[in-house]
Formats: structure tokens, C-alpha cells, sequence
């Protein structure tokens, strides 16, 4: 142990006295966001409860204008996304750089198609009057507050979506540090909480799918 | 005990001395205007932010003392109802968000946290640098929504009116939610460095009590403040788009906003006096030169009141037309809060009783927070119970409440702290004389400015009024004599503190003979805070053992590894 | 010192993880077309939720391995939730029936 301190990895920053301690630094920091991240959603999910606790029939009629099969795409779009980000930490674990490389590129790829679907998504609702708050003007769901659920269900994905955008654009910055060699099997931190932050974006759409799209 | 042992390794601990003449102190090493500004040196962030809330201090002090000012007679004065609702709603916002909650933990937490764990930074220094610039961006829309058209909703931003009114919301709750994201990120590097960066030895038992309050101040933080980041969001969207979440005329409900911001801002007035209960424990086992009395219950009753204050948001809502149950179930939990509390108050004055008590100006500071706290504690409790919270709801009493906790609680603390460590942050002494002089003249006009409001509000004077009946002049007249007061001690104590910064006498290290590790270093501490790499045997608070065993540490300052001391063996880094 | 943060996830363990995760989907959208009474649809697809939401945390973020004090980060959150959303329930769903709600 003695002699590992004496030499300095130059990715130690001078406040820590080893590469561990840094890296378990680093990862519990992210923990600590990540459990920000699920009280900042979490307030929309209370917001969703006392709402559908209010007009249960309200969600289940406007649960109908939301497409399935597109929501359930995206979910396959998003865990597939998610299991190749794992492999490209795996990857970078045993020093392949550039098989993380691919797999950190298909994972912006993935989001790329969740963020076109939900484009597509959007777009038709948009054309049908179906937008938030003061500028809904559908007259498909007899229901006085109907624009209520859809003001949550735009909150909710837009939010969601910021969060992609936000991951797509980590995940690139990753790639190309991957590319310049600042990772290795010695010294992957940023690429690891990197994906933690991103199966957290899968996580949260895990539940806002059956919450928004499975509604019977 | 040993002074020097060693392990396997044969790494020695030594004992050093704190030099009295150093001359590579932090404020000295790297000057210039932008080395300070691009700088992730904690105690120089802490400096900058101590320079920000006491500059917000002011700006929201002056505010008030305009507020006393038009209510020193019943009708209009010099200024309409109209610019009074403002001046209230900035007085409020500058202090609230500006001042008190970055107040003690990202100006003197951040200052003294790692050098109290023998760290030689937080976890996360860039990001340190970041929160601060965050804070200062949050506070430049904050001032952009001031010179646009100054908001008048009172600084809770209730809905509907604060969706209707034509006033600058946008841009006041859009700074509100960008310092959130600075509190957040301070919140979570402290909890970090304080998991993983104590230095060897330094178990959690031996943590000094002001490291527990920021621990759970940031708990508090980082649990809370992102709910209120999604409160104003919606907020914003409210007004932006109109998405009638909150909007009764669209099927949204205004309660619900009630809900969501208490639940954060219940927790937020923890933010601001959990770390002031840090010093106070500090300083009254300083002054008192005992072991803290009850050591375990001061620490984890800050965790518990970070528990317990989550639980009772409510309480701010008893005539808002949440349902019954809810009602006394807050009721009931609030009344909680008080345990931890009162736990806290018993621990101080035991450790007090039979010390060898200094009376410092920061023990008077502490002395006065007991004092002022209390009474703030107590009426809080009454505010909490139901029948009694209906009659004296939005009236002076309430006013007086809060500010005998957030005034005469945090920032009489912030002060006693501010004078406590002013030797080991600037390395110069103040004059003992004037800080006493000040401490009278702010305790004596703090009670003359808030004791009246008490009595006004029992008998029905509502707050957020610009004139009012002729019946309440005379105590509205000695409430703003109290103000004028206030204002002269403070400017007494900007002096002083000012004149010690320039002519001030050399501090020696340790001036109070204390025994946490923040005062085992130079004055100015060294820009890596200690020469060494601390080593801890002893408690924060064993003044029965000798100063020289609290100065053991490796030399050389990147070794941390295993050690065993004696028969204790701790230190996983 | 703190070896159990560098693990190695075995490929198969997340391909197999990747799998699960897929055929849960499958399995609540599958749900979703049988008509279950009120109050168990929700529960059947929040408990796929739940047990995704756990493959997810335990596995690909390496939870499983990991220092368990972030778990309990994690666990907190949730219980936080839990208070935020039962407490303000108490609220919404007992409110006085003769104040008008909109």
C-alpha cells in the first residue's frame, strides 16, 4: 500500500491523498445528485398523484391520445441505450478504447432516436391543439380539465427529454476524451458516473412510461 | 500518550508546532483580482462569499430600516402601498435567499469544514468555484427583476397572485432557481468531503459539532432545494404558457403551491439555523474550556431536526384551506421539532455550568443567541398549536417569531462565528472593547425592535400593512427607534472589523485556546491549510489534554495511509 | 482499500440484465391489453416499475457491488418521496366537501 502512495497518478487531484478516495468521492457525489435529480422529478410525480387522485377518469380518457407502441419503442430505445453505456464502462474497465468508443457513440445514437420519436410525438399532438397549458385548444376529451394532464405530461416529458439532451451531449464530451486517451483501466471516473447519471434518465422514464402511457 | 508512533510501514507521526510568523498564508500566495476569482481554494471562495452576504446584509438591512421608517406613524408617510409591497417582498427575498441561507454554511462552512477535518480542500473544488459563480449569476436576475419592474408578492411568491401580477416574477424566481442549483451543489460537496475526506483518526465521534450542523444542513439542502427548483419551474411555466397546475380557474389548485414551496422552504429555515446551533456549540464549549456536554445528542438531534423539519411544512398553511386531518397532523408533528431543540439548549447549558466560562464577545454572542433563541423557539411552539396559530396568523407575532429566530438565533450566531474565527481568517485581532460595546447596543436594540411586534400581533396588528389604527403607534414607534439601534451597532462593528483588518494586532494561532483542528494552524492558515497531514487522537472538545498532542500529524502532505496510534486504529481513506 | 467500487461487471451479467429488462417491457405492455380491475393495474405496472427500476440500479449501476451507503442515498430518496407525497394526500383527499373543488 505504502509504496502505490508514493508515486502520484497524474490524474490525482492535490487534495486527495489516492486515486481511490477520489474515485469513491466522485461516484458518492454523484449518488448525492442523483438523489437531487429524484426529488427534482419527484415533485412532478406528486403533482401527477394528487391530480390523478382527483380526476381518475380525466387520466384514463387522455391516457388515449398518448400512442403506445411509440411510448413502448422508447422504452426499448432507452434501455437498450443503457445497457450499451454499461458495456462501454466495462470497456474502457479492461483498457478497449475504442470498443468504448463505438458502444459510447451508440448510446448517443439511441437517444437520438428516443429524441426523434419524441419529436414525432410532440408533433402530432401539436397539430391536434394538444399543447400546454393556455394554448391547448382540443375539444376531443369531455373533461374541463383536461389541459391539466397535459400541462404534467409536458412537464414531465419535457423535462425527461432536457435531461436526454443534456446526457447526449455528456456522452459525446466522454467519447472524445476516450478518444484523446484521458481514460484508462487506471483512471475512468468521469466515464462511470457518466453512465450512472444516464441509467437514471432510463430509470425515470421506466416509471413515467406505465404512469403516462399505460393508463386503463 | 505517544506523540510519535508507527505502523508496518514505518510512517512516522510527529508532532509539530503552528508557526506564528508564516508568511505563505493563503492570502497571501496567488494574489491579484483574477487568481482570486478563478481560485478553488475553499477559504478563499468562502472569503468571497462572506464578502457577497454581508454586502446583501447591508442592501436588505437598509431595506428594513426604509420599511421602519414609513411605519413610524399610522397614515402614509413617503412612500404608497404599492412601493411598500415591493420594499417587503425585496426585504425578504434579499434576506432569505441572499443572505441567511448562504450565510454560515457556504461563507464560514466552506472557510472552516475542511480545515476542521484536516482536509486540504472539499471534495470537489472546481465545483465549489461554480456554486459560488451560480450564486452570483442567481443574484444578477434577482437584480435584474429589481430594475425591471420590482415584484410584489411577498418573497413566498404565492399563486394565483403572483401569476397575475405585472410585476417582474419571471426574473425574480428565475435567480431564486438558479441559487437553488448553488445551494444544491454546496450542500453535496459538503456531505462528500465529509464522508470522504477526514483526516486519519478523525472517526465520526471525534468530528467537531460545527462539521455535524453543516452535515446536516446539507442534508437539508440537497433533500429539499431541488423541490423547489421544480416549484418555481412550474411557476415559471404557469406564468409563461399558462399550464394551470396551479390555477383554480383551469382546474389547478393554489393550495398545491403552498405545498410545494413549504416543503421546501419549511426545511430552508433549518438551512439557516441548524448551522448557527454549529457555533453556538463551538463557542460555548470554547469559552467554557469544558468537554461538551452531551457530545452524541447535540450531533444527531441536527439530523433528527433535519428529519423531523421535513415533516411539518403544513404548519404555514393552517387558514389556507388545507383539509382538517392535515391540519392537526401538522399540528401535532410540529410540536416535535421542539425535542431536538430543546435537547440542544439543556447540552449547552449544562456544558456551561461549572466551566470556566471567558466572557469574549463570542461567548456573549452565544450568551445572547441562548437567550433570543429561545424565546424565538418558544413562540414558535405557540405558533404551532392550532386555535392559537388561527387568531395570531399573518400578524406581528409571527414576524416577531421569525425574527427572533433568523435574527436573533442565526445571525447573532453568524456574528459570535464571524468574531470567533476573524483571528484565524485574517490573522488580526479586533478591538474586545467596541465588539462588547456593539454585542449591548445590538442585543439591546434587537429587543427593542421585535419585543413591541410581539405584543402588536397578540393584539391584532396584521403584517405586510403599510399604515394601520392609531391604537398600534406607540409600539410601531419603539419598533423603529429599535431599528435605528440595530443600524448603529452594525455600522460600530463594520468599523472595528474594518479598522482590525488594516491596524489590527497580529493573532497568534490559537487565541482561544481551542482544541479542534481548524485552530492547529497558522494565522492565516497555510494555502493547503496545514504544512502536514493532520493526524487526530484526541476529541474536538478534551481540554484536559495538552495543545501539543492536538498538533500530531505526517509531514510531508500527501500521505494518507493506515496508522495505528496507541490502541486506536481507525483511518480508511 | 476500496476494491468492491472497481468491479467488473461480467458481460453476460449485463447482456442478460439488457434481456430482462426487454422482456418486462414486453410483459407491461402485454398487461396493459388485459383488462384488470381499478386499483391492480396500477399496482401490476408499477411493480414491473419497481423490478426494472431495481435491475437497473442494481446491475448497470453497479448498486449490487457498490459501497452500500449509496444505496441508502438511493433509498432515502424514495422515502422522502413517500413522505412528500402521503403527507400532502392527507391534504388533497380530505379536504372539506363543502369548499368547492375545481
Amino acid at each position: 500500500m505504502a509504496e502505490q502512495a508514493q508515486v502520484r497518478a497524474p490524474h490525482v487531484q492535490h487534495h486527495f491523498a489516492s486515486s481511490d478516495q477520489q474515485f469513491d468521492s466522485a461516484k458518492m457525489g454523484m449518488w448525492v445528485f442523483l438523489f437531487t435529480e429524484i426529488a427534482f422529478f419527484g415533485g412532478l410525480f406528486v403533482a401527477y398523484i394528487i391530480f390523478r387522485a382527483w380526476n381518475p377518469e380525466l387520466f384514463t380518457l387522455a391516457a388515449t391520445q398518448l400512442s403506445t407502441p411509440l411510448g413502448a419503442t422508447n422504452t426499448l430505445v432507452l434501455i437498450a441505450s443503457s445497457l450499451t453505456v454499461a458495456l462501454a464502462i466495462r470497456a474502457i474497465q479492461t483498457d478497449k478504447k475504442r470498443q468504448s468508443i463505438i458502444l459510447l457513440l451508440s448510446t448517443v445514437g439511441l437517444a437520438m432516436v428516443f429524441m426523434i420519436i419524441k419529436a414525432f410525438e410532440y408533433a402530432e399532438k401539436f397539430a391536434k391543439g394538444i399543447a400546454p397549458g393556455a394554448y391547448y385548444t382540443y375539444e376531443g376529451i369531455a373533461h374541463e380539465s383536461a389541459s391539466v394532464f397535459f400541462s404534467i405530461y409536458y412537464m414531465m416529458t419535457g423535462l425527461h427529454a432536457l435531461h436526454v439532451v443534456i446526457g447526449i451531449g455528456i456522452l459525446l464530451w466522454i467519447a472524445w476524451k476516450v478518444h484523446r486517451n484521458h481514460f484508462s483501466s487506471e483512471y475512468y471516473t468521469p466515464v462511470e458516473i457518466s453512465g450512472l447519471y444516464w441509467h437514471l434518465v432510463d430509470v425515470i422514464w421506466i416509471f413515467l412510461f406505465p404512469l403516462l402511457y399505460l393508463i386503463e | 500518550m505517544a506523540t510519535t508512533a508507527t505502523n508496518g510501514n514505518a510512517l512516522k507521526i510527529q508532532q509539530f508546532s503552528s508557526s506564528e510568523e508564516f508568511s505563505h498564508n493563503f492570502l497571501k500566495a496567488k494574489p491579484g483580482i483574477w487568481n482570486w476569482m478563478t481560485t478553488v481554494d475553499h477559504k478563499k471562495i468562502g472569503l468571497m462569499y462572506l464578502a457577497s452576504v454581508v454586502f446583501f446584509f447591508f442592501v436588505g438591512g437598509m431595506l428594513a430600516i426604509t420599511l421602519r421608517l414609513e411605519l413610524l406613524s399610522p397614515a402614509q408617510n413617503f412612500m404608497d402601498a404599492d412601493t411598500y409591497n415591493r420594499i417587503f417582498t425585496l426585504h425578504g427575498a434579499v434576506m432569505v435567499f441572499l443572505f441567511i441561507i448562504p450565510s454560515i454554511p457556504a461563507a464560514l462552512g466552506n472557510f472552516l469544514l475542511p480545515m476542521m477535518i484536516g482536509a486540504k480542500d472539499v471534495a470537489f473544488p472546481r465545483l465549489n468555484l461554480a456554486s459560488f459563480y451560480i450564486y452570483s449569476i442567481g443574484a444578477l436576475f434577482t437584480l435584474i427583476s429589481t430594475g425591471l419592474n420590482p415584484i410584489d408578492t411577498g418573497w413566498t411568491f404565492y399563486t394565483p397572485y403572483s401569476t397575475s401580477t405585472g410585476t417582474a416574477v419571471i426574473w425574480m424566481t428565475l435567480g431564486v432557481f438558479v441559487m437553488g442549483f448553488s445551494s444544491i451543489l454546496t450542500g453535496l460537496n459538503f456531505i462528500v468531503t465529509l464522508h470522504k475526506l477526514r483526516a486519519p483518526g478523525l472517526s465520526w465521534g471525534k468530528l467537531p459539532l460545527f462539521c455535524w450542523s453543516i452535515y446536516a444542513t446539507s442534508i437539508i439542502q440537497v433533500l429539499a432545494t431541488p423541490v423547489l427548483a421544480i416549484t418555481l419551474l412550474l411557476l415559471i411555466m404557469e406564468r409563461a404558457l399558462g399550464i394551470g397546475i396551479f390555477d383554480p380557474a383551469m382546474g389547478g389548485d393554489p393550495v398545491l403551491y403552498q405545498h410545494f414551496f413549504w416543503f421546501y422552504s419549511h426545511p430552508a429555515v433549518y438551512i439557516m439555523i441548524v448551522p448557527a446551533f454549529g457555533i453556538i456549540s463551538e463557542l460555548i464549549a470554547t469559552f467554557s474550556k469544558k468537554t461538551i456536554f452531551g457530545y452524541w445528542p447535540i450531533a444527531l438531534s441536527s439530523l433528527a431536526i433535519a428529519f423531523i423539519g421535513s415533516l411539518v411544512w403544513g404548519h404555514h398553511m393552517f387558514v389556507a384551506g388545507q383539509s382538517e386531518l392535515a391540519v392537526v397532523v401538522f399540528s401535532f408533528l410540529t410540536f416535535f421539532v421542539g425535542i431536538p431543540t430543546g435537547i440542544k439548549i439543556l447540552n449547552w447549558v449544562a456544558t456551561m455550568y461549572r466551566g470556566s466560562i471567558l466572557l469574549a464577545s463570542p461567548m456573549l454572542y452565544a450568551l445572547y443567541f441562548l437567550f433570543l433563541f429561545t424565546i424565538g423557539g418558544v413562540t414558535g411552539i405557540m405558533l404551532g398549536a392550532i386555535g392559537v396559530n388561527v387568531h395570531l396568523h399573518d400578524t406581528y407575532y409571527v414576524v416577531a417569531h421569525f425574527h427572533y429566530v433568523m435574527m436573533g438565533g442565526t445571525v447573532f450566531a453568524f456574528l459570535g462565528g464571524l468574531h470567533f474565527w476573524w483571528p484565524k481568517i485574517t490573522g488580526k485581532m479586533y478591538n474586545e472593547f467596541w465588539a462588547k460595546v456593539a454585542g449591548v447596543i445590538l442585543f439591546f436594540g434587537f429587543n427593542l425592535t421585535f419585543l413591541p411586534q410581539f405584543i402588536m400581533g397578540s393584539q391584532g396588528m396584521p403584517r405586510r400593512y403599510y399604515s394601520y389604527i392609531e391604537q398600534f403607534q406607540s409600539m410601531h414607534v419603539y419598533s423603529t427607534y429599535g431599528s435605528w439601534v440595530l443600524l448603529l451597532g452594525f455600522l460600530i462593528i463594520g468599523a472595528y472589523l474594518l479598522h482590525s483588518m488594516f491596524r489590527g494586532e497580529k493573532a497568534t494561532s490559537n487565541p482561544w485556546n481551542a482544541r479542534s483542528l481548524d485552530w492547529m494552524t497558522s494565522s492565516p492558515p497555510d494555502e493547503h491549510n496545514f504544512p502536514y497531514s493532520p493526524v487526530v487522537i484526541h476529541g474536538p472538545y478534551d481540554y484536559h489534554k495538552p495543545e501539543s498532542e492536538f498538533l500530531l500529524g505526517i509531514a510531508g502532505s500527501d500521505h494518507h495511509e493506515e496508522i495505528t496510534v496507541g490502541t486506536e486504529t481507525k483511518v480508511k481513506q | 482499500m476500496s476494491s468492491h467500487s472497481h468491479h467488473i461487471i461480467p458481460f453476460r451479467t449485463l447482456v442478460a440484465t439488457g434481456l430482462a429488462l426487454t422482456v418486462l417491457t414486453i410483459l407491461t405492455v402485454g398487461v396493459y391489453y388485459i383488462d384488470f380491475p381499478d386499483p391492480i393495474n396500477i399496482i401490476v405496472a408499477l411493480s414491473i416499475a419497481v423490478v426494472k427500476a431495481t435491475l437497473v440500479g442494481a446491475i448497470f449501476m453497479g448498486l449490487y457491488w457498490d459501497d452500500k451507503f449509496n444505496t441508502l442515498i438511493l433509498l432515502m430518496a424514495f422515502l422522502f418521496f413517500f413522505v412528500f407525497v402521503g403527507i400532502t394526500l392527507l391534504d388533497t383527499m380530505f379536504r372539506d366537501p363543502s369548499i368547492i373543488v375545481y
